[in-house]
């Protein structure tokens, strides 16, 4: 297994041998630990001691199913913190395949105007990764979808690319980190926190990957790893949210708008309201129907990267049937629709299209704008002057940078004081007055306010509590630990954290993941194993956060949640600040 | 009051139950009953199975889930909203952990296997092992 290290001070690499104390990370597990071992805490996010790390999951590159996903760390521009954020693509098993354990970026090149791109393939001959520089300048200042092309030109189709955008070459606390999906889209982004822009500040645009020749993933223990892989497949394939034509293939994640919209906790115009008038006609059940007369025929979802099962991920069509965009995901939905009071799907995948082509966080951006319409830049429901705002962050434009820098930050520059933001980084779509369980994760994940921080995939978690009722605060925040606890450890796996709707449920897919990793790895952990790995990694997060200066009373929601409250429930934020402290301070 | 007049919304394939022409994302028949009139006799008033509907709200409490629906008896006031999404819906866990739930859904978790810890409530039962 190697580790790659791309300096981009002097523009040199080095293959070396992963170092055997990194042998049982991966994913997540492995870039927390290797940027809170070498990223100074205080170091500035865009400046030449901070890395980005890229590590693959532990299965990820083998058969196992709808685990092509890629980790990426760093320190966070948008948060101050360590960030972990992680996306589907062809580039995971890629990387993987040529057993590169971990692809390190680091340094910084003194000449600002020079873009520059890494190709990196298989060297049989070495029986290890190369890399060669190349000059990436003329592709910036683009439009992805315009650049995208040229770099498939120029390498061939058989490569996947990932990068960043103009988000990232401006330095926004909101530019994501680029991957392709399996049509050669532009659109799978580690979005969350800013880790483009630490791209764009070592001014490297592109990582171009090419596996061809390579050896493939090694497995210790094959027919272990097997019956893991089928026992996680039948799980897919029979619960009824992952199976095919199931929810997410049908629907997509926005089958979850109209559900959240009638419990009141659809976030609406900046968070003011728990329910949008208009969200039936942005809901995943509107996507499906909509695509079906603008097509004249049903069309399910599709994979975002190779061995995926579920395939959740939708593309939305104009009226003369071509595409508008892919794809619209529930987050992407809610945050530039009705948390802007956007009751329109073609605006609302306008925005999609142009966020995946500037680079930018389609959650962050779409929270920020709901900012900017509070303070009277334009109107709640201004559908063209949010696609005009979206512009004026591509162009890099004063206003476009101040909402490019987050929703924190532009909610300070324009004196906004309901600035729905943990740590900096802006709320997903579940409205914590009404839903206090992803509350409690949103306050005190390491991530900043993250929805993907707490996902549930094992009822024997609830051993973890004692005897604390589930609904009590205590109870929720006990539970919220075990989550965060149980997805770092998903997130360092290589699966999509959606393998935990059916792993809930079906016990034997459960052990399927758990069979997996150690087929892969030849280890004999048990459940209680990954809770404790889990542990592990967000103990490594938290402690590199709180030498950042990110004290435990950063683990809050903002103040206005606590004192408005939010209809149709009316009710507030009321989890006392000992629940929340308990969840790390009794990890 | 003799009658109670409830404001139904119904979601993707279950928008046939309001009269909606096919195709239709959702519909919102208002359904007008007498008073004293129980949840199963809006299912009656609609013409649908209970089996038919999956996740659903009365007056944004959740009331039941695919599975799981102790609300057949939940008695109905005048200008109430109930919602019924289509069994393709979905709801995880951690998204609903801490929601406002009808009474009867709030013992119908507690008392349930795993404290209702479950994505599902239906096929997890015979597919554990």
């Amino acid at each position: 297994m190697w580790f790659i290290r791309i300096n981009m001070t002097d523009q040199t690499y080095k293959v070396e041998e992963a170092p055997a104390e990194y042998k049982y990370l991966a994913g997540r597990g492995l870039t927390s630990t290797l940027v809170a071992k070498e990223v100074p805490p205080l170091a500035h996010p865009l400046g030449p001691n901070n890395k980005v790390v890229f590590s693959p999951g532990f299965v990820t590159g083998t058969s196992a199913p709808t685990s092509a996903r890629v980790s990426v760390g760093g320190k966070s521009p948008l948060t101050g913190g360590i960030k972990e954020a992680n996306a589907g693509s062809p580039w995971a098993p890629m990387l993987a395949d040529m057993r590169v354990k971990a692809l390190i970026v680091e340094g910084q090149p003194k000449e600002k105007d020079k873009f520059w791109g890494v190709y990196v393939t298989w060297d049989a001959d070495a029986g290890k990764p190369k890399v060669e520089f190349f000059d990436a300048t003329p592709y910036t200042g683009q439009n992805l979808y315009d650049v995208y092309p040229k770099v498939y030109e120029k390498f061939g189709e058989k490569v996947a690319i990932a990068g960043c955008g103009v988000a990232g070459e401006y330095g926004y606390a909101n530019a994501g980190v680029v991957f392709d999906d399996m049509a050669k889209r532009p659109s799978r982004y580690a979005g969350r926190g800013g880790l483009g822009s630490v791209l764009g500040s070592k001014r490297l645009k592109f990582i171009v990957l090419n596996a061809k020749g390579a050896p493939g993933v090694e497995i210790a223990d094959k027919a272990l790893f097997e019956e893991g892989r089928k026992k996680m497949i039948d799980a897919l394939r029979t619960h009824d949210i992952t199976k095919p034509k199931g929810g997410l293939n049908t629907y997509g994640t926005a089958v979850l708008i109209n559900i959240l919209n009638e419990a009141g906790g659809l976030p609406t115009r900046n968070f003011s309201s728990g329910r949008f008038e208009g969200a039936p006609k942005i809901a995943g059940e509107a996507i499906f129907e909509g695509n079906k007369a603008r097509l004249g025929k049903e069309l399910f979802n599709h994979a975002c990267s190779p061995g995926c099962i579920i395939q959740c991920s939708n593309t939305w069509h104009n009226e003369d049937g071509t595409e508008k965009t892919s794809c619209i995901e529930y987050e992407s939905d809610w945050a530039l629709g009705a948390n802007c009071g956007i009751d329109d799907l073609d605006a609302v995948g306008e925005m999609v299209q142009l966020c995946n082509a500037y680079g930018l966080d389609t959650i962050e951006t779409g929270v920020t704008i709901g900012v900017a319409m509070e303070a009277g830049v334009i109107p709640f429901g201004d559908a063209k002057g949010a696609i005009n705002l979206i512009h004026e962050m591509g162009k890099g434009t004063p206003i476009g940078r101040i909402l490019g820098s987050g929703t924190g930050a532009a909610g300070k520059v324009l004196g906004v004081t309901r600035v729905p933001a943990v740590k900096g980084q802006g709320m997903p779509a579940y409205e914590p007055r009404a839903v206090k369980g992803i509350g409690i994760t949103y306050a005190t994940s390491t991530m900043g306010a993250d929805h993907t921080a707490g996902y549930t995939i094992a009822p024997e978690i609830l051993g973890v509590m004692g005897k604390q009722d589930p609904l009590s605060p205590e109870g929720k925040a006990a539970l919220s630990r075990a989550f965060q606890a149980t997805t770092a450890f998903i997130d360092s796996s290589g699966h999509c954290l959606f393998i935990a709707f059916a792993i809930l449920d079906i016990a034997s897919g459960y052990q399927g993941m758990i069979d997996e990793v150690n087929g892969v790895l030849g280890t004999n952990w048990t459940a209680d194993d990954i809770l404790k790995f889990g542990s592990e990694v967000l103990k490594t997060e938290r402690a590199f956060n709180e030498a950042a200066g990110i004290p435990k009373e950063a683990d809050r929601v903002p103040e206005f949640m606590k004192l408005e409250p939010l209809p149709p429930h009316n009710q507030t934020f009321d989890v006392p600040d000992a629940a929340l402290d308990s969840v790390y301070g009794e990890l | 009051m003799s009658e109670i007049h409830i404001d139904v919304w119904l979601y993707g394939e279950l928008a046939r139950f309001g009269g909606a022409a096919p195709g239709s994302a959702f519909a919102n028949p208002q359904v007008t009953l007498p008073a004293g009139s129980r949840l199963r006799d809006l299912l009656a008033a609609l013409n649908m199975r209970s089996e038919e509907r999956g996740i659903t709200f009365i007056n944004g409490d959740l009331s039941a889930m695919p599975g799981l629906q102790p609300d057949l008896d939940h008695l109905l006031q005048d200008g109430d909203r109930v919602a019924f999404f289509h069994l393709r819906s979905m709801w995880p866990f951690q998204y609903r952990h801490g929601v406002a739930m009808a009474p009867e859904m709030q013992q119908a978790m507690l008392s349930s296997e795993d404290l209702g810890l479950h994505h599902a409530y239906t096929q997890g039962e015979d597919k554990k092992s």
